[in-house]
């Protein structure tokens, strides 16, 4: 089991028992970072994206074993949503000026902007909220090794521009 | 290389610092809400009409017993007009008790 993970287990357990109670404390507590991971990528309507990827864990919650940490497991369901989503509108990714709305400054909306989705999403990921290579790779179905580069890139081009910002 | 870029990165991109959002939170809710009970409904309306099916498949096998005895044969060869009449009547009938019957909307089951 993912280390720190029992309180989510027990309360996933309990809302595939049904209790929606149990299920709103998981919504609570993991809301913020999958939309603000969700709004960084620049996805259209992030909190419909969001809904829609509580909606699909609350449906699958008997689903969900522990073995990956509670949040990586509806950040996967999230980016299926989120690949769904953009199918369905037939862009990808939407106006990035998005990325930049709340608390993102504007030049960190820009350097994102700049990156490919990938790296995008490998770096907030890794560099935002913590998540382990690993867990990253795993989401954007890359190898290892793949992803590490993948963030390396994407830290060098932002501090790259990060310096020419800066200069 | 320490030019303090690592933790302006890191900075800007941690999720923003705040409360839960209540609002955010009871959209999902209601939106599970909503599931549960269209989930309940379209239970209750499939076994509404396996009731009407099984209630249909009776009757049918009544009216096939009927006819088939001697006296009901002759009477409605004799009388194909009665014939008529009375299946129109049944007809007629099953179709008020079938109507009749309240849609079954029982509160969704995972919300105790």
């Amino acid at each position: 089991m993912a280390p720190g993970n029992d309180e989510d287990l027990a309360l996933s357990r309990r809302a595939a028992a049904g209790d929606s109670a149990a299920f709103a404390m998981l919504v609570e507590k993991h809301e913020r970072p999958l939309r603000a991971f969700l709004m960084r990528m620049g996805t259209a309507e992030p909190d419909d994206v969001a809904q829609e990827a509580f909606l699909k864990a609350w449906r699958f919650a008997g689903q969900y074993d522990g073995r990956a940490r509670y949040s990586t497991w509806l950040t996967r369901i999230a980016w299926r949503c989120r690949i769904d989503a953009a199918r369905r509108r037939s862009s990808a990714v939407q106006d990035l000026e998005q990325a930049g709305t709340g608390t993102c400054r504007a030049e960190v909306a820009d350097m994102l902007a700049r990156l490919g989705e990938g790296e995008r999403a490998a770096l907030v990921l890794c560099e935002g909220h913590g998540w382990t290579h690993q867990e990253a790779a795993e989401l954007l179905a890359m190898p290892l090794g793949t992803l590490k580069s993948t963030v390396a890139r994407a830290k060098d081009k932002c501090r790259a521009m990060w310096s020419g910002d800066s200069a | 290389m320490s030019d303090g870029f690592d933790s302006f990165l890191h900075g800007a991109l941690q999720p923003e610092a705040r409360d839960p959002d209540r609002r955010f939170v009871a959209r999902v809710q209601a939106r599970i809400a909503v599931e549960a009970h269209l989930r309940a409904q379209r239970r209750g309306t499939l076994r509404q009409l396996a009731v009407q099916l099984v209630g249909i498949a009776g009757v049918a096998a009544g009216v096939v017993w009927l006819g088939r005895a001697e006296s009901v044969d002759r009477f409605f060869g004799e009388s194909p007009a009665w014939a008529l009449c009375a299946m129109l009547s049944l007809f007629a009938l099953m179709l008020v008790l079938f109507t009749s019957q309240k849609v079954e909307q029982s509160p969704a089951k995972s919300y105790k």
